[in-house]
Order: structure tokens, then sequence, then C-alpha cells
């Protein structure tokens, strides 16, 4: 009885991985197929130049917040539409100085200063607080590490031309990416996510996810939504998918670039991959059902949905299949399955299963120009391992928090370092 | 093919494990050691402003040059316009 159980686990669980297999290789190949097809989508153009409002929240970002306000003073947008709202977020270093001074020298640029006592509540927190003094037509988000092109407004902007379109992602592109083994990798990361991932869900009119920086939002759409959601560590994820249960588009451009200063140790990249897995947990369960019974996604968006939804549990699935290959190995009755049966299985999933995702980082640098780097994918297989129990413990955290019902968030944000500025320089 | 359990069988699954995941992780050593790869992808502004460096940058000893020769062009006319007019 007990074995015929874990049969039909392990059988559930190789469907599961089949499922993110086969995803990954329809992904890689579209974006293949159309490597040299010019989009026929909105252009930049004059004729079209909503207002925009640019939000960029900072809590002790003294070492890059000039860097960018500095980028913001650069951009191409005509700065009659440009609002630019900084929320200084009680930063206890000398960020509101530095901003404050931009203030005073360009008038679309303002502070927003939250105490220490109303701050550190996390980022929907601050956007939300942000987004009260937004008077213009989209917003655009950008975290205090990043650098944008200086025609990223117009690229963002020129997809809301639909009116159908509620939110709009730019591409993520790793800035201090020879500093360390840890950002080279979140560079090969980034690249498979955005190069194959986000282009391939754009072309295929599935569910691109918005990313909560080098993203712009309508201002109404979000209003009616009811803003940020302060109880979700992934705001981000959780908007994407208000926005689509409310009818709504989003959409990717891979052109409309923007740098970051990636995590350059183990210890903050486990932070950040805990509170984007915890995140993203919380909204598989928050928005599951909504996705399985909408009427405004199509049968593959749902499928996209679901599988985006879950990819944060899909590590401890693959911890899971192990311990029940184990099992099954070491059981004494075999109803289903031989021994060599288990054995082809836990190859097909280290191999195959695993493939899938490298392969899309591979083709991804491929299409970058960046075969070399590609070198490097197999270490990927580390940061594969170091995710299964970092998701494993996020899952554990969430339902130890459901459990004893903590409530409330604090803002466990990145540390930025600045050395990114160095590279900008060179 | 299932291992029997003997040593030696056991040693040549070790070992060709272990020479799998060398041959694997090869190319990761050698990019790590001497990288040859490009370096973060240049975002296209970025990229054409230092092109537009590069190229003002070799266009200032020819605007020094052009100077030079308006100064000496100055010089010879103030020289030939003190000359008679021969023509005359």
């Amino acid at each position: 009885m007990i074995t015929t159980i874990l049969e039909l686990v392990f059988v559930f669980l190789t469907l599961v991985v089949v499922a993110y297999l086969v995803r990954h290789y329809v992904f890689t190949l579209t974006v293949i197929k159309n490597a040299n097809r010019r989009k026929d989508d909105a252009e930049p153009s004059e004729d079209y130049q909503p207002s925009v409002s640019v939000l960029i929240p900072a809590h002790n970002e003294s070492r890059v917040i000039g860097r960018i306000l500095r980028r913001m003073t650069e951009l191409t947008y005509p700065k009659n539409k440009l609002q630019v709202i900084v929320v200084d977020d009680g930063s206890t270093d000398s960020t509101g100085k530095i901003v404050e001074q931009y203030a005073r020298e360009f008038g679309y640029i303002e502070v927003v200063s939250r105490s220490q006592e109303q701050g550190g509540h996390g980022k929907p927190a601050v956007l939300n607080a942000g987004t009260k003094h937004a008077k213009n037509e989209i917003m655009v988000c950008f975290d205090a590490d990043y650098y944008p092109q200086r025609g990223i407004i117009e690229k963002l902007v020129a997809r809301f031309v639909d009116p159908k379109v509620g939110a709009v992602q730019g591409r993520v592109t790793v800035l201090n990416e020879p500093r360390n083994l840890v950002t080279r990798l979140v560079a090969l990361e980034r690249i498979g996510g955005y190069r194959v991932d986000q282009e391939a869900r754009d072309e295929l009119r599935l569910i691109p996810q918005f990313g909560g920086t080098v993203g712009a939002v309508r201002r109404e759409l979000l209003e009616r939504l009811g803003g940020w959601d302060e109880s979700i560590l992934a705001e981000d994820t959780d908007l994407t998918f208000r926005v689509c249960l409310a009818g709504y588009k989003v959409r990717y451009v891979n052109d409309a670039e923007c740098y970051e200063e990636a995590v350059d140790s183990w210890r903050a990249y486990w932070k950040q991959r805990h509170r984007w897995a915890r995140g993203h947990m919380q909204c598989a369960f928050k928005h599951l059902w909504g996705v399985l019974k909408s009427r405004n996604l199509t049968f593959w968006q749902k499928v996209d949905g679901l599988l985006l939804l879950n990819v944060y549990f899909l590590p401890i699935l693959t911890l899971l299949s192990c311990y029940v290959c184990i099992l099954l190995f070491f059981s004494t009755s075999f109803q289903l399955f031989t021994v060599s049966w288990a054995l082809i299985a836990i190859s097909f999933y280290s191999f195959v299963g695993n493939f899938a995702p490298f392969f899309e980082v591979g083709i991804g640098a491929y299409l970058d120009g960046r075969k070399r780097a590609g070198w490097l994918i197999p270490l990927l297989i580390f940061s594969f391992v170091y995710n299964i129990v970092i998701c494993s413990k996020a899952f554990v955290d969430l339902f130890v928090s459901k459990l004893f019902l903590k409530r409330g968030s604090c803002w466990h944000k990145t540390v930025h370092s600045g050395d990114g500025n160095s590279y900008i320089m060179n | 093919m299932i291992p029997d359990g003997t040593p030696t069988t056991f040693g040549v699954l070790i070992l060709g494990v272990s020479s799998f995941v060398l041959i694997m992780l090869l190319p990761a050593i050698l990019e790590l050691k001497k990288p040859r790869d490009a370096g973060p992808r240049r975002i296209m502004d970025d990229a054409a402003m230092s092109q537009l460096g590069i190229v003002l940058a070799s266009l200032e000893p020819k605007e020094e040059q052009m100077e030079l020769d308006l100064a000496i062009l100055k010089r010879l006319a103030d020289v030939i316009a003190v000359l008679p007019n021969l023509e005359a």
C-alpha cells in the first residue's frame, strides 16, 4: 500500500518536472525561431508620450542613490512630462541629504521622507507611500542601485499605446558581473530569465512577469487594484497576476535595458532568494484558484501562470522526488517499478530535467554574443542545489509564520556596496 | 546494468562519475582561470556614447592642427597684404 502511494507520488512529481522541462524547451525554441525577427509592436514615438512618474524607493542607499539620480537628469524623456519621486524610507545614512540636493537643483525630482517609525515595513509600503504623491499617467519603478538607459522611458511607455496593456517590464543586465563567481552566476541566471524566459512569454502572449523594477504600470489601474499588497514579500509577482486577472496584459520589452548591481556574496544571495521564494509562494497561495477560474486568461496563459506561480516549489519537489526514489529503491516489494526504472527516472531528472534550464541560459548567452560566458553554465548546478535548500527553508518559514499567524513584514533589503560605479566609469 | 557490489565495481563507478564531473566542469574552470568573456552586456546608449567619445578623442589632435594651419594662413595673409600689387 505504502509502496503504491510512493509510486503514485513519484509519477506525479515526474509529470510536474516534465511540464517545466517542456516549458523551458518551448521558450528556448521560440526565442531561437524569432531571434532575427523584428516585432510588429509599438516603437517609441513623439506622438505618444504620456506623463510619467518614476518611483525610486530607498533605504540607506547613500552609495548608489546619487548615481541613479544623476541618470534621471540624463534621461531623454521630456522633463515637462516627468516626475521623479524618491521615497526615503527612514534612512539613517546620507541618502536623504543627497536626494534633497538633487531635488533643490531639479524641479521634477522630489523626495518623500518617511521617519524611522513610519518606515521599515517593506518595499510595498514604500511604493504605496510614493504612489500617493504620483501625479502622472504611467508609473515607472527603479530600485536605487539601478542604472537605466537614457532612452528607457520611451521604450517602456510605447507599449501603453495599447489600452489593454496594464504593465510593461524591461530587461535587467548585471553591472558588476566580473566581480566574483556569485555575480557571474547571477548574470547567467538573468540572461536566461530575461533574454529567453521573459522574451518567449511575450512572444507567445503568455504572462511575462512584472519585476517590480525596470517596470511600468498604469497609475489609474494600480489605484483601482488597491495599490501594492503590503502583506506580500513579492509585490511584483502579486501585481503581475492582479493585472492579468483584471483583464489587462503584461508586456516585456527586451530593448529597454537597465544595469543592476547584483548580490556579490552567497549570504546576500541566500537572503535575496529566500525573500523571492517566500514571496512567490505567498502569491501562489493567493492567486492559484483565481488563475484557474479566471475568464480573462486563455488556457495556455493559465498553464503558464500556474507554472510561474509554483516555480519556487520546484526545487522542493525535486528534493522530495529524490527521497521518494531512495525509499522506492530500498522498498522490498515493487508493484509497478523495477530498480532499473527508478535509476532511469533519476537519470532523467538529473540530466534532461536539469539540462533544460541550462540550455535556456546557454541560448540566451549565445544570442547576446557571450558564448564564452556559457562555459560557466555547469557551475549553475551548485546554485541549483543551493536554491533547493533556500526554497525548502522559505517554505518552512512561510508555513511556520502561517501557523503562528505572524503578520507584517520588514524590509530585508539587499545591501548595495556601490562597486558598480567603477564598471560604469570603465 | 546493476552494480553487483564488489569493490572493483564501486571503484570503477566512482572513477567514472568523478571523470564525468571533471569533464563537465573543465570549461568552467578554464574560464574562471583565464577569463576571455567580453564582460557585461553594454547597454546600447552607453556603448554608443563611449564610441562617440573615442571618435571625439581622435578628432582633437586634428582640431589643434586645424588651428595651427589657420594661424599660418593668417600670417601668410598678413605678409601678402603688405606686398605691392604686382598686377597693378
